[in-house]
C-alpha cells in the first residue's frame, strides 16, 4: 500500500478563458471574464499522486486534514476515484486553488493559491497517531506539498523520521525549508518543488552544475535519489551510482495544462518502482507520465496507453558516475 | 457484487480511548453519524453512533416510557452529556457487525436489514478496517 500525506489539501478549480485582460485599460469598470469551460477536482501534491496510483490499480491511502464543505467535495472526489481516505476533520474550510488558462497561452497559466485552514495542535496529534498506524501497512510514503498554517516547517522531517523507523521508504516532494529539513533525514527519494524559487535548501539550482551540486548534497545525507527540474522540459537525476539527464519531447507550445504534471511524474516513478524497475528506468516512466499530463486538459494523464506512447519521446542519457 | 466493489474507502474512525466530545466533534465535522472504533493496529473493535450517545444521555426511566414527553426540558440530558464528554468512547461503543472484502451483496443487504444498521464496516483478512458500506450505497447501486 502506498501512503500519501497532503497536509494542505485543496479543491483545484480550473477556468479556461478566451482572453485574460490583465491590464486595466478602462479603470472605471469592473472586469468580467467569462470562462468557456471550468472543472474542479481534489488536489494537493500527495492527493494527486494517490489519484494517479489508484487509477493505475495501486492500493493507496491519502492522509491529511479536511475541513468544511470543500473538504466534503475533496473526500467525495477521492472516494469516487478509488483512493482510500484517512483524514483528520478540523474546523474551517479547505483551500481552493484557482488556475486560469488562456487560450493559446496554456504554457503560462495564472494561479491563485489560498493559504488553507490553521491546523490545531490536537488535530496534529490525532494525525500523527493515524500516520503511525498506517505506516505499519505501507511500502512507500509520499510526503508532498505545502505546509498549512499552524504546522511547523520541520513537519516533513518528523514524518520522514517516523517512516524510517517503521522501515517505510519516504518520497519527499515539496519545496523550500520543508523539503530540506526532510532531506537531512536521508529519505529514499527527493523531488524538490522549485516552482516558486530556484533553490534547494540554500543552494541555487539555476544551472546544471548547481543542480548536480544540490543533488550530491542530498545523496550525502543518505538519499537514494534526487530528481531536480533543469528547465521546464528536462530533469536531472542524481543517485549514488551516477547522474542521468532526461528530456521530454513535448515543446511548451503543445502544453495544455501544467498543473499536476509533476505529481504524475512522482506517481509514475512509484508505479514502476513497485513493479521492480531500477530508479533510472522508473524515472523515465515518470517523465513520460508527466509529459503525457502536460498534453491533456485534465490535471493528469491517467491512460497507461498514452503514457507508454509518450515513453518514445523521452530522452534519457547517463552523464557520469558520481 | 462484492463488498470491495460497494464500499466507501473512507477510514474516518476513532479509537477506544477517544473522548466522547472528540467523537462528537468528528461526527459533526465529517457529517458521519456512525464511527467505527479501531485499535492501535487499525483493527475494528466496535462502533459508536449518535444514537448510542443520545441513548446513554437519556434518563434511565426513559427506557420504560419510550417518550420524552415527560421531560420538562433538555437540561437533564445536557447535564448527562457533559458528564459523558470526557469519558472514553469504549464505555458507550457497541459490538460491531462487519463484513469481509469478498462478502456478497446479498449477505450485506441481509445484515443491514435484519440488524437495522445504517452502515456496516468492511475488514480485510486481518481485521483491519478498509471501508464502510451504507444502506444508500446498496440502494443506489440497485436502482441504477
Amino acid at each position: 500500500m502506498i501512503l500519501t500525506v497532503t497536509l494542505n489539501p485543496t479543491l483545484d478549480k480550473f477556468y479556461w478563458v478566451e482572453k485574460l485582460p490583465l491590464s486595466l485599460e478602462r479603470v472605471e469598470e469592473e472586469i468580467l471574464i467569462r470562462a468557456y469551460k471550468s472543472w474542479g477536482s481534489a488536489g494537493g501534491k500527495g492527493i494527486n499522486v494517490s489519484v494517479f496510483l489508484a487509477c493505475m490499480g495501486v492500493e493507496t491511502v491519502a492522509m491529511g486534514f479536511l475541513a468544511g464543505h470543500t473538504g466534503q467535495i475533496i473526500l467525495r472526489d477521492l472516494l469516487e476515484k478509488g483512493v482510500t481516505a484517512n483524514f483528520v476533520w478540523i474546523e474551517g474550510e479547505n483551500r481552493t486553488n484557482v488556475t486560469i488558462i488562456e487560450k493559446g497561452k496554456e504554457y503560462h497559466p495564472v494561479k491563485i493559491h489560498e493559504e488553507g485552514p490553521r491546523i490545531p495542535t490536537h488535530a496534529q496529534e490525532l494525525f500523527l497517531k493515524k500516520y503511525r498506524r498506517m505506516l505499519k501497512r505501507a511500502e512507500y510514503v509520499v510526503l508532498a506539498g505545502a505546509i498549512p498554517p499552524g504546522i511547523p516547517e520541520t513537519a516533513y522531517r518528523e514524518l520522514a523520521l517516523e517512516a524510517k523507523e517503521a522501515g517505510v521508504k519516504a518520497v519527499v516532494h515539496a519545496g523550500r525549508r520543508a523539503l530540506w529539513e526532510a532531506v537531512k533525514t536521508g529519505p529514499f527519494f527527493v523531488k524538490p518543488d522549485v516552482r516558486e524559487e530556484l533553490v534547494v535548501g540554500d543552494m541555487p539550482v539555476r544551472t546544471e552544475e548547481e543542480i548536480i551540486s544540490a543533488g550530491k548534497k542530498a545523496i550525502e545525507y543518505g538519499c537514494s535519489a534526487c530528481l531536480i527540474s533543469h528547465h521546464v522540459t528536462g530533469d536531472i537525476l542524481i543517485t549514488p551510482e551516477g547522474i542521468w539527464e532526461y528530456e521530454i519531447g513535448v515543446p511548451p507550445t503543445a502544453f495544455k495544462n501544467l498543473v499536476g504534471a509533476d505529481d504524475a511524474l512522482v506517481g509514475g516513478i512509484i508505479y514502476k518502482l513497485l513493479q521492480g524497475e531500477e530508479i533510472p528506468e522508473a524515472v523515465r516512466y515518470g517523465m513520460a507520465a508527466g509529459a503525457a499530463s502536460l498534453e491533456v486538459e485534465a490535471k493528469m494523464c491517467l491512460s497507461p496507453a498514452a503514457i507508454e506512447q509518450e515513453m518514445k519521446s523521452i530522452k534519457m542519457e547517463f552523464k557520469e558516475p558520481l | 457484487m462484492k463488498a470491495r466493489d460497494l464500499m466507501r474507502r473512507d477510514l474516518t474512525s476513532v479509537e477506544p480511548d477517544t473522548l466522547v466530545h472528540e467523537a462528537v466533534y468528528i461526527m459533526e465535522q465529517s457529517g458521519l453519524s456512525t464511527l467505527p472504533v479501531v485499535d492501535e493496529e487499525g483493527k475494528l473493535v466496535g462502533i459508536i453512533t449518535e444514537h448510542d450517545l443520545i441513548q446513554a444521555a437519556l434518563p434511565e426511566y426513559f427506557e420504560m416510557l419510550h417518550s420524552v414527553t415527560f421531560l420538562p426540558n433538555l437540561n437533564q440530558i445536557q447535564k448527562r452529556l457533559k458528564e459523558m464528554a470526557f469519558k472514553p468512547v469504549s464505555e458507550y461503543m457497541k459490538e460491531v457487525f462487519s463484513v469481509h472484502l469478498d462478502d456478497e451483496d446479498l449477505h450485506i443487504a441481509d445484515l443491514l436489514i435484519r440488524k437495522r444498521l445504517k452502515q456496516i464496516p468492511v475488514v480485510d483478512g486481518e481485521g483491519h478496517l478498509v471501508g464502510v458500506i451504507r444502506r444508500i450505497d446498496i440502494l443506489s447501486r440497485l436502482i441504477r
